[in-house]
């Protein structure tokens, strides 16, 4: 045994520590697990008492079934609306927020107040009158109608992000870029937004997360199959099949499958140290 | 032609008035400082010519161009900043290669290439192309941003401060790079630093601000030798100015009069008649004089001896201290010792007390 007193206490920390968060990390992620553990379990053992872990028989018909049932067009329908959706609100928001972060004009720092504020606006709050808006434009029940509705969603929260990144970077790396020739939107898009990667990236997940779980705005704006998103077909697979919980958990997996994915892949993004090096002193 | 001239521009921040109708005119070619301590409005200078800031009132001309109002990127200058701003995601080439890369029409890769190897190649730096910002050292990222600058062939440059984030040896050393880049390239060259030995080896003229004023604009050594006020005497120099109030007596041969010192000034002539003056005298204008009756009594008090010269301080009977410089070689000192010293009345200057102008 190691007798150092303060190693001891130090490894009982340690110990104690992993203890605690093994708890938190199996609390979080234990619906989770039963949802994947379940989705691969034949229809007749999900909802076995009692209920068991590893399932006795593992097969795949209700991904296959989800899949089937045109699950690779609601899919593509949510991969679309939410990749323009993340582009539109980029675009539109790094430019704002550079705008705000960089430009003295008179009302701006109104403007961003304005802009925190309209974030809690709660959303279910918008949908009579933006439905009511989309059917007089005839946006109601397409793509772009969600698109637009998605971006205005995001936009402040995009804007407030970028806005605080932007203030961050050193000012006369862009002055720099503007003395050597390049106009105000060419020093955007070739200094400031490559140095700002990391707020990018992580507006960009906001977004992300957003449209590609909204339920309650694509279900009140959206009717026909060509334009139905994945969420709003999960929750329709209930009344199609009754109470089946096997292509329900299925499809519930595979919408969780990207998201992960794409965190994963990013995630050196949020601990990265861009900007380190052009500036000294 | 890149002649600068600033016509009575002013700006403003609020209460804070940074810059004070400046007048100035900066020729083809000319390396031109501007000197002051913190917070004089040099750098509000050069970034109203960069653009960076607007002015308030007044203009400001490139050659027959009025630029008050242009953005930067339509000034066609270039600027090295104080903490040379480096684009962090780019490497070393692709630094120097961006201004060239804004030009309309945009040249191709293998001309940008040359160029920016030319360049690398005369800054020394050719073998850190492909290294990012940070993978450099502070001496070889000053080069970097000097090489950016130089890569356009601007109308003219502008340097704020560029040689304040880098040691002593290596400073001296590039300032001496600088001058010869001058004299290569031969384009203006605005030049801000707060550094009076800088600004004194370097240009073919110093403008020193104070207080958003511009005080004089000369070249170094008229500077140094016909300062305009006591600012000007005492910021220009690398040891303090002794000064000394008191008054002038007599019509042809004048004599200063302070407490019981008594000092001779020959003939002098005066711009403008006062009796209350200030005399400034220079370290190295106060020497030990040889015959008792000449000279002003004092007392050392501290030597500091610092490699080719020692530096003295003294106090006269009336409690005044002076800095005098001398040779090491032929005056030795020590503390406590009371000796005879006298000025230099060549290098004798005399400002108004009120104002502080000069007078003689
Ligand atoms: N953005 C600003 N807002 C308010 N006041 C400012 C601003 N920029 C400069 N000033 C003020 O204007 C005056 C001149 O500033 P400037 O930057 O030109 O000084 P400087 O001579 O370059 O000094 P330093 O040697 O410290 O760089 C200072 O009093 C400063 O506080
Ligand atoms: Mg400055």
């Amino acid at each position: 045994m190691n007798r150092n007193p303060y190693m001891r206490l130090a490894l009982r920390r340690a110990a104690l520590r992993t203890v605690v968060n093994t708890v938190i990390v199996l609390f979080a992620l234990a619906p989770i697990a039963w949802g994947v553990v379940s989705s691969l379990k034949p229809a007749n053992q999900i909802l076995e008492v009692p209920p068991r872990f590893i399932p006795q028989d593992v097969t795949l018909e209700h991904y296959e079934r989800v899949i089937g049932d045109k699950g690779l067009l609601f899919l593509g329908n949510s991969a679309l609306v939410s990749a323009i959706t993340i582009v539109f609100a980029l675009t539109i928001g790094s430019i704002a927020a550079y705008a705000i972060a960089r430009y003295e004009f008179s009302g701006r720092r109104i403007l961003m107040i304005f802009t925190i504020g309209v974030m809690s606006i709660p959303i279910a709050s918008l949908l009579i009158p933006t439905f009511t808006l989309l059917s007089v434009v005839g946006l109601i029940n397409t793509h772009v109608g969600l698109i637009l509705l998605y971006t205005a969603y995001q936009l402040p929260i995009v804007i407030w992000m970028l806005y605080g990144y932007f203030l961050s970077l050193p000012i006369e790396v862009e002055q720099a870029a503007r003395i050597d020739g390049h106009t105000a939107l060419g020093t955007l898009r070739r200094v400031v937004l490559p140095l700002s990667k990391p707020a990018l990236v992580a507006a960009a997940l906001f977004v992300l997360v957003f449209s590609w779980n909204d339920f309650v705005v694509a279900v009140t704006m959206t009717s026909s199959e060509s334009v139905r998103t994945f969420p709003v077909a999960v929750y329709f697979y209930l009344g199609f099949y009754g109470r089946e919980w096997g292509p329900l958990l299925a499809s519930a997996v595979i919408s969780i499958i990207p998201i992960t994915a794409i965190f994963i892949i990013l995630q050196r993004y949020f601990i990265s140290g861009l900007t380190g090096g052009g500036v000294k002193g | 032609m890149a002649t600068v001239t600033f016509r009575n521009v002013s700006k403003r921040y609020g209460a804070i008035t940074a810059l004070d109708s400046l007048d100035l005119e900066i020729g083809d070619g000319e390396f031109v400082s501007l000197l002051g301590p913190s917070g004089s409005g040099k750098s509000t200078t050069l970034n109203l010519l960069a653009g960076l800031i607007s002015a308030d009132s007044g203009t400001i001309h490139i050659g027959e161009r009025e630029i008050t109002h242009l953005p930067p990127e339509q000034r066609d200058l270039a600027m090295v900043f104080q903490n040379y701003a480096l684009y962090p995601h780019m490497t070393v080439a692709e630094n120097i290669a961006f201004p060239l890369e804004a030009r309309k029409p945009r040249p191709g890769k293998d001309a940008i290439a040359r160029n920016v190897s030319l360049v690398a190649e005369t800054l020394g730096i050719g073998n850190l192309l492909a290294r990012y910002p940070k993978e450099i050292s502070g001496g070889q990222q000053q080069r970097v941003a000097l090489g950016r600058a130089m890569v356009r062939d601007p109308r003219v440059f502008l340097l704020d401060e560029p040689l304040s984030n880098l040691d002593a040896r290596l400073r001296v050393r590039m300032r001496r790079d600088l001058k010869e880049l001058h004299r290569q390239i031969g384009s203006t060259i605005v030049y801000v630093t707060h550094d009076q030995s800088e600004a004194m080896t370097l240009s073919d003229r110093v403008a020193v601000f104070a207080h958003g004023q511009l005080q004089q604009v000369a070249p170094p050594r008229e500077i140094y030798e016909n300062p305009v006020n006591t600012f000007v005497a005492n910021f220009v120099g690398d040891r303090e100015t002794n000064f000394l109030d008191g008054i002038l007596e007599g019509e042809k041969d004048m004599l200063f009069r302070s407490g019981s010192a008594v000092i001779k000034l020959g003939t002098q002539r005066l711009k403008n008649a006062s009796q209350k003056v200030t005399l400034g005298v220079r370290p190295e204008a106060v020497t030990i004089s040889r015959n008792a009756d000449d000279g002003m009594c004092a007392e050392v008090i501290m030597t500091e001896l610092a490699g080719a010269e020692l530096f003295v301080y003294l106090r006269l009977i009336s409690g005044q201290e002076i800095g005098m410089r001398c040779d090491p070689r032929e005056v030795s000192l020590v503390t406590g010792e009371t000796v005879s010293i006298r000025f230099d009345p060549h290098q004798i200057h005399l400002f108004d007390q009120e104002s502080g102008q000069n007078i003689a």
